[in-house]
């Protein structure tokens, strides 16, 4: 029982972030779940390391929420994979997450450091 | 469909996952790792395959119905793998869920079925008296409470009745009904063709019409459309079919067949020897009612209640004496629901088939407690597989999930082959219940009620022998569950003794009921019922029967004994006043007819052909009469003042006969009246009886064919007598016969459970008992000590049991005869059948624990 908990646990904490970044990920494109955890670690400069545990429950569910969906593609490498694609409704849905991202991350921001102003991430 | 994808999708998921791990694996390569330890590292990054895939599964929806079949899957191999496991648990599961769904079946068919007609819940049966003992109403009463237009939207008064169908010498007895005219209107029921009966057919005068069943109409008549307006022969009256009642519809008597329905005014028609019915003295017919609508059952109640007196001036015998008069006049109405219609196998069936419910729910606890000890002894065999689920990341509840998806799979095969058990049963069961002319007729066609109740004893059962092993078997603790293995264990035999009791007790009963002395000679006597006035028998037909090759003699009566009808009339001392409740049962019997029943004459004579109309009025009574008014004298010589059949008479007492029982084998002999048949009034019923010898069909055959020749216009059926004396004890044998096949059921499910346990108990202490055996224990030890812990597992058993029995017992008292329900016998015979079924089943493994070679034992662990 721990184990799966432990994991839901996670998926839950970042949830709301996690969507996010796949979805923004795949605004520069179609990308594979191995691609999109690359992009996201690599982009945040090693910071942000998304379990694979996490990843891909979280693709599914997108999927089954409508906001990408995914097709079987061949890789530059010929590896057959499963490639994610944003769809109109995971734009929409980007746009409205990243917009109330950016006021939460503005507020805390202005919490912790007073003084100044403006941008996070 | 969703679900048909799953497969593909689970491929694909794991493709997805292949093709991740790949390329994790070149990137690492490219990085320049070597290829082993690239793709080692992707794994370890990746990290738990499975459940990431479980988890990822969980977010497609439908999840729980996709691990269902996953679990069913599961669970279904390992029964593959333990068949004798399986197969002795299924089996458990089948015989208690069946047991019970047929007495369900029995009892949902005669108590909780509604009559196919338009709202059933409407119907209230309609009963008058002080308590509703009394259903039966007069026809008056019936139709003046018709009239009641501003109490009853409709009221429908119903009686069995068996018609003679057909031409002189082919007639069939043919079952049927009488109904007053509002029947069908007030049951809404539309005909299948042609029309139903009206009011108007009810009346006097009318022209004799008939409805028949569409199963009638398709068997005799082909569902001919021409049968419409055809003239059937009726006891020799030609009667027109109208119409068809619909499909299905077999009447409002519960459990019987109406192929025939006539109205009521009909009767004096096609049986004018029964006119007198119609009569407001007779209380013959059952009604069910609908209410007015805007009535309730309080109101209506009341209504009655104060247009009684008004109605009861012109539906009350005048001839009745004035306090009796008085009494109905003083009656109230009562209406209970009626929407099932009516049977009197209610009355005799409810309390057998309660007991007998209780007794196949004590079998399907023991097949649960059996079930249980056997999962919860292969739970250790277990142990191994569930630690390492347990080990691989199966959370708890998904093992217990999984261990209850195999109990619900046990016991929905289980309660599959238990469904179709109790079809077979079920209609065993009817088929011993019902002998006599007209069989029983009940649909046992498992019905929606039939299919929720085993539905749910299956889910009871699931859970029952489930959870307790499931949630056991997630958790470790051995000790916990030895203890809860022997409680269960002694938890069945308790309600095995609890069972062989009771199964003790009905099989008594029925061989103290087998053995009881009726009086007369059961054996080797045949019976014809003859229908008509006692002028249309012929005078020569007990001569011509006398004659039959076989026959050694015959004689005429009005009433056999235990045929479930008497006449009783009141008769005292010559001088006494005449009692007004206190009757005495009558019998009129032609000459030879104690020589016949082989009734013993204990003082005076026989009827002779002189006691004829015309000739002094005589009579012999029966030992039970003569103690009570002539306890101080011969009988023989005195006079009775009696009424017989509405006149008052004189009798002289020319003869002191046996008592018998004539009313029921289980009732105590009443005071009896013989009266020579040849005096009495020409509307009596008449039955021939003959004493034969050899062959009982060869005579039976021959006494048919002479009678028929003599009464062309009736149907002639030939019965022993025995066949009415085993009929008065139908319901002692089912419940003997029912409760000892439940009684040896649970025995024997007990005695695997107590195997079970044992087998188990000697497995786990192979070492134990190695030791002992090293040690110079002898094999007899070993086998008298694991004898000894059944015996103690079975004795804590008994001890539970025999409280509940002593309990118990009160509810079965009014089934038992001539024994108690705490029979010492029974108890200590139950006790006994018990300890050794107990002490046999656990030699087995007694012995096997005997055979531990103390060496293997050792080094094994």
């Amino acid at each position: 029982m721990a184990k799966q908990e432990r994991y839901q646990n996670r998926v839950e904490l970042v949830q709301g972030t996690l969507d996010m970044l796949i979805l923004q990920t795949l605004r520069w494109g179609a990308q594979h779940g191995y691609g999109i955890g690359q992009t996201i670690r690599s982009r945040s400069g090693d910071v942000l390391q998304v379990e694979t545990g996490s990843l891909y429950p979280a693709l599914h569910r997108l999927e089954k929420q409508g906001w990408i969906r995914s097709g079987w593609r061949t890789s530059e490498h010929n590896q057959r994979a499963k490639y994610y694609h944003l769809t109109a409704a995971g734009k929409k849905q980007l746009a409205s997450e990243g917009e109330r991202w950016r006021r939460v991350s503005e507020a805390i921001a202005s919490l912790m450091q007073p003084r100044e102003s403006g941008g996070a991430l | 469909m969703k679900w048909l994808q799953w497969g593909r999708r689970d491929r694909e998921l794991e493709e997805e996952i292949r093709a991740h791990l790949a390329m994790a694996a070149r990137d690492r390569m490219n990085r320049g790792e070597p290829l082993e330890g690239a793709q080692r590292a992707a794994r370890r990054e990746f990290g738990n395959v499975a459940l990431i895939q479980e988890v990822t599964r969980q977010m497609w929806g439908w999840r729980w119905l996709e691990r269902l079949w996953q679990d069913l899957r599961y669970a279904a191999r390992g029964m593959r793998r333990a068949p004798g496991f399986a197969a002795v648990a299924v089996a458990s599961v089948a015989l208690g869920i069946g047991a019970n769904t047929a007495i369900f079946s029995l009892i949902d068919a005669l108590m909780l079925k509604s009559l196919p007609v338009r709202d059933p819940s409407g119907l209230y049966q309609v009963s008058l008296g002080r308590d509703d003992t009394i259903e039966s109403l007069s026809y008056r009463i019936v139709r003046a409470v018709a009239e009641r237009k501003e109490i009853f939207s409709g009221v429908a008064g119903f009686t069995g009745w068996v018609f003679p169908v057909g031409l002189p010498g082919a007639i069939r007895n043919t079952p049927g009904a009488l109904v007053t005219g509002d029947f069908f209107e007030t049951l809404g029921l539309r005909p299948a063709a042609g029309r139903l009966l009206r009011s108007d057919d009810d009346e006097r005068g009318a022209p004799p019409v008939a409805v028949i069943s569409d199963g009638y109409w398709q068997r005799r008549f082909d569902g001919d459309p021409e049968t419409i307006g055809r003239t059937i022969r009726i006891a020799g009256v030609g009667v027109t079919i109208v119409g068809i009642t619909p499909r299905g519809f077999t009447g409002a008597n519960a459990g019987a067949v109406a192929d025939i329905t006539m109205a009521v005014a009909m009767l004096p028609i096609i049986k004018p020897e029964s006119a007198a019915l119609l009569e407001p003295g007779n209380f013959w017919l059952r009604a069910l009612a609908r209410l007015r609508a805007g009535i309730s059952v309080p109101q209506a109640v009341a209504r009655l209640a104060s247009v009684w007196p008004g109605l009861a001036e012109r539906t009350v015998s005048p001839s009745w004496p004035p306090d009796r008069q008085r009494e109905m006049i003083e009656a109230r109405f009562t209406l209970k629901p009626g929407g099932t219609g009516w049977t009197y196998l209610r009355q005799i069936y409810r309390t057998p088939l309660l007991v007998l419910m209780g007794c196949t729910g004590l079998v399907l606890l023991i097949a649960c407690a059996n079930v249980a000890i056997l999962l919860l002894s292969r739970a250790t065999a277990r142990q191994k597989e569930i630690a390492i689920r347990l080990a691989i990341g199966a959370g708890r509840p998904r093992i217990v999930r999984q261990l209850l998806t195999e109990s619900a799979l046990l016991s929905g095969m289980g309660a599959a082959i238990g469904l179709a058990l109790a079809w077979v049963l079920s209609r065993a069961l009817v088929n011993t219940i019902s002998n006599g002319r007209f069989p029983m007729v009940f649909d046992l066609t498992p019905n929606g009620r039939v299919l929720a109740f085993a539905t749910a004893a299956a889910i009871a059962t699931a859970l029952g022998f489930g959870l307790a092993p499931a949630l056991q078997g997630a958790s470790a603790a051995i000790r916990r569950r030895s203890r809860l293995l022997a409680a269960l264990v002694s938890f069945q035999a308790g309600l095995s003794l609890l069972l062989l009791i009771g199964a003790g007790l009905f099989v008594r009963t029925l061989r103290n009921l087998e053995n009881v002395d009726p009086g007369f000679q059961r054996e080797g006597v045949l019976l014809v019922d003859l229908e008509g006035r006692r002028s249309t028998v012929p005078r020569d037909l007990v001569e011509a029967v006398a004659r039959v090759p076989g026959v050694v003699t015959a004689s005429i009566s009005t009433h056999t004994p235990l045929s479930g009808s008497t006449w009783s009339d009141p008769a005292v001392p010559a001088g006494q006043p005449l009692p007004k409740r206190d009757n005495a049962i009558f019998i009129g019997a032609a000459p030879r007819f104690f020589e016949t029943m082989q009734i013993r004459l204990l003082a005076g004579r026989d009827f002779s052909e002189h006691d004829a109309l015309g000739a002094p009025r005589v009579a012999i009574v029966d030992e039970a009469y003569a103690q009570r008014y002539f306890s101080d004298r011969n009988p023989v010589g005195q006079h009775l003042a009696a009424m017989v059949r509405g006149k008052s008479a004189d009798l002289e007492v020319v003869g002191v006969a046996r008592k018998t029982l004539y009313r029921g084998l289980r009732r105590a002999p009443y005071p009896e009246i013989y009266v020579p048949y040849y005096q009495l009034p020409d509307n009596i019923p008449s039955t021939l009886e003959a004493r034969v010898r050899g062959r009982m069909g060869q005579a039976a055959q021959a006494i048919q064919k002479e009678v028929q020749v003599k009464l062309p216009d009736s149907a002639i059926d030939v019965r022993p007598l025995s066949e009415q004396v085993e009929a008065a004890m139908t319901q002692e044998r089912m419940l003997a016969t029912l409760a000892s096949g439940f009684g040896a059921l649970a025995l024997v499910l007990a005695c695997i459970g107590l195997f079970g346990l044992l087998r188990y108990a000697v497995a786990r202490r192979t070492r134990e008992i190695g030791i002992r055996m090293a040690l110079g224990a002898e094999k007899s030890g070993v086998i008298a000590m694991e004898m000894r812990r059944a015996l103690r597992l079975v004795a804590a058993g008994i001890a539970l049991g025999l409280p509940v029995v002593w309990i118990a017992s009160r509810w079965v008292k009014s089934l038992l005869f001539g024994l108690a329900p705490t029979d010492p016998a029974t108890m200590a015979g139950a006790v006994v059948l018990l300890v050794t079924a107990a002490l046999g089943s656990a030699y087995v493994p007694a012995r096997r624990a005997s055979k531990v070679d103390p060496m293997t034992a050792l080094r094994e662990e």
